[in-house]
């Protein structure tokens, strides 16, 4: 009697306990992995390519505040930051204090190719209602150009920081952007339309001012430059799917109206 | 024998398991304030058209179905079925006879009748409530009603005469009269404001900007219609008077703004915007625009503010201070900030309820769940869930009777708005043709 009723019990356990298993595998699978491609016996192997880090800690200061900067890199013969840093050594740290926040971005040359890494600092400047300045429309450029020489700036699901993978991207921008000064522009943020819809306006807000400061550490004047958050609304791909989610989570820069 | 006994056991314990699962986590009550808990039985015979003309008819239809519609979904009221009514046509007071209505089979307490008339252009209809329990002074109300002839006119009339009836014994004040204010998606990648009467009636678009709109906003007078549009570059803020349409000023702020809300006394707007250059934070200023005042300083997302409507002393948000999007409520003046609760997830929309004591809100649990409304009880701290099961559900939105919520949902497919009682109950699709996002729904007019 006893023995059965603890088998009763049991039988209870277990089914409660497929039941809650059941219910949390309707999760979707997790992100697939990226395969790793194999070198199937190299002659002469390439020299190596370079890595970087690039971090600062802390990442957040008060202004006036100094913060660290530190990298290392493999592989690689020269080492330079920007902004304001240039060549340093290799592997090395460096204290720095911006008066506002900033993007440093460490790239690494070696036989083997480049690298980049970036690490944002966020200032905390004291609240002040600064002045509502409106950006000077003046049309002045064939935006096919504009187009034709910048990439948008891809983003992690939620987040504004920019991506170690889209910093070639945008230091590519940037020179893009320096060779052709006359260009005024416009940053657009986008989201997927994952998250409310308000959320996603300060989240696309979030990732516009992200690439402007960037750009602005590479030395594009902020007055070429206004951004604007279109949040969800403007999607460059309609189906649910993580490659599509992935491309709508953007920075895009367009002619300034 | 024994062991089907047992397994049997076993699944009723675990039905009992599921049930409770599933069930909401708490009880909002939609109760009256009648002092009765039983709803007051109102029998509503249909109002006769005055002539046999295809009009008369035509618009005694629509005045009925509406007027139908208006008594039973307000909640204080129980309609006592057609079917068990008397025999006959119930046109004016002779045509009554109390007795009838009272007996146990129909068990009225209240009963609405009258009559429907189109002569030169105007229909008329007369409308009478009589209290059934008293012999004396039995006319509630008896009142004459009259607009153009046509499928408006009668609805107008029936939201009218609705509410007089709601006013006068369901008491609470009758939404019949109310309007909700959405971002209407006719063509894709273009978003206007619409209106339409808070039973999805009565479509109209206010704007033709052929832009963006978002975040529109009732003033508590319900005479302007606050809300953001990119018309001129990044969106900011218009105002819009709800009657002819005519804008208001509010001074360009600059920079990523929407959102906005106005406070109890119609006298301030609070928003969000990026107009300082970081993210987005919650400002608030006069509502022409000027005397602009930063409340909120930190870094993340900070959104979708909301006043207390009873006090005006507090702001509810979203922020995403934290990592996930969460609601806090803050003094107005922006001290104070503390969190509304501690739980997973993202949290957002908050809509704060007419008296004062709830904040409705949409909630997405887990990474991997919906958006489903639900309402904190500021007095408990408890979470109930409002809806279940259908879709994504957000963007909530207070009648001004506190017990009617509009949202949006894709539990239809695409974007639509609906509309239900508070305890998740009667929920009625008041969009179709589209997409459409983002209801507010109105005060009382004056």
């Amino acid at each position: 009697m006893t023995l059965s009723r603890t088998k009763t019990v049991g039988l209870l356990f277990l089914l409660v306990t497929t039941m809650v298993v059941a219910a949390c595998s309707k999760r979707p699978a997790a992100a697939p992995t990226v395969p790793t491609p194999t070198v199937v016996n190299p002659p002469t192997p390439p020299p190596p390519a370079p890595t970087i880090t690039l971090r600062a800690q802390p990442a957040t200061i008060d202004r006036g505040a100094a913060t660290s900067l530190q990298w290392e890199a493999r592989n690689a013969s020269s080492v330079s930051i920007t902004p304001g840093l240039g060549d340093v050594p290799v592997n090395g740290n460096r204290s720095v204090n911006p008066a506002s926040s900033v993007t440093y971005v460490a790239t690494a040359m070696g036989p083997g190719g480049s690298a980049s890494d970036s690490a944002r600092v966020t200032v905390n400047t004291p609240a002040a209602p600064p002045a509502g300045e409106t950006p000077t429309t003046r049309p002045s450029v064939n935006s096919t150009d504009l187009s034709q020489g910048v990439k948008d700036v891809l983003f992690d699901y939620d987040q504004s920081e920019i991506r170690s993978d889209q910093v070639s991207i945008l230091m590519a921008n940037a020179n893009w952007l320096k060779q052709n000064p006359n260009v005024r522009f416009t940053i657009e943020g986008h989201c997927d339309d994952r998250g409310s819809e308000e959320y996603n306006l300060g989240l696309g807000d979030r990732r516009a001012n992200a690439v402007k400061e960037f750009l602005q550490g590479q030395g594009i004047p902020g007055n070429r430059m206004s951004t604007v958050s279109y949040g969800e609304e403007r999607p460059v791909c309609r189906t649910e799917t993580e490659e599509c989610f992935s491309m709508n989570r953007r920075a895009h820069f367009a002619e300034a109206r | 024998m024994i062991i089907n006994g047992r397994i049997a056991i076993v699944f009723i314990f675990i039905a009992a398991v599921v049930a409770a699962a599933t069930r909401p986590q708490g009880q909002i009550s939609t109760g009256t304030n009648t002092g009765s808990t039983a709803a007051i039985k109102l029998a509503l015979p249909e109002f006769q058209p005055v002539g046999s003309d295809a009009k008369s008819t035509a618009l005694a239809a629509v005045f009925n179905k509406t007027l139908w519609d208006d008594l039973d979904y307000a909640g204080p009221l129980a309609l006592v079925s057609r079917s068990l009514y008397p025999l006959g046509k119930f046109s004016g007071p002779a045509d009554i006879q109390p007795d009838a209505w009272t007996t146990p089979a129909v068990g009225a307490q209240f009963i609405a009748f009258g009559n429907v008339r189109v002569e030169g252009g105007k229909m008329f209809v007369e409308a009478r409530l009589w209290d059934l329990k008293t012999t004396q002074n039995r006319e509630t109300i008896g009142q004459r009603y009259n607009s153009v002839d046509n499928d408006d006119g009668a609805r107008l009339i029936a939201h009218k005469f609705a509410d007089a009836i709601i006013d006068a014994i369901g008491g609470v004040r009758g939404i019949a009269q109310t309007n909700i204010a959405f971002v209407c998606e006719r063509t894709t990648g273009i978003k206007e404001l619409c209106m339409m009467d808070y039973d999805g009636n009565s479509l109209q678009t206010m704007t033709g900007y052929k832009s963006i709109v978002m975040s529109p906003a009732f003033s508590p007078d319900g005479e302007k219609i606050a809300f953001a549009s990119y018309r001129r570059g990044g969106p900011d803020i218009d105002i819009l008077s709800r009657t002819d349409r005519r804008p208001y000023t509010f001074d360009r702020v600059g920079g990523t703004t929407s959102m906005p809300a106005w406070s109890p006394d119609g006298s301030k707007i609070a928003f969000a915007t990026s107009r300082d250059g970081s993210d987005m934070e919650i400002y608030v200023a006069d509502w022409n625009g000027k005397n602009l005042r930063r409340l909120t300083v930190n870094k993340g997302v900070d959104v979708s503010p909301v006043w207390n409507p009873k006090t005006g002393r507090e702001i509810a948000f979203t922020s995403g201070r934290t990592g996930n999007a969460q609601i806090y409520i803050m003094d107005a003046e922006g001290t104070n900030v503390r969190r509304l609760f501690e739980d997973s997830g993202d949290a957002v929309n908050p809509a704060w309820s007419p008296d004062g004591q709830r904040i409705a809100f949409a909630w997405q649990r887990s990474r991997t769940s919906n958006f489903d409304i639900y309402i904190h009880e500021l007095a408990t701290g408890q979470n109930v869930q409002i809806t279940h099961d259908a879709g994504n559900n957000e963007k909530p939105t207070w009648a001004p009777d506190g017990r009617h919520l509009a949202f949006e949902s894709s539990r239809a497919g695409g974007r639509q708005i609906f509309s239900m009682i508070l305890d998740g109950s009667r929920v009625r699709q008041l969009t179709n043709s589209g997409r459409n996002t983002g209801p507010a729904w109105s005060g009382f007019y004056k």
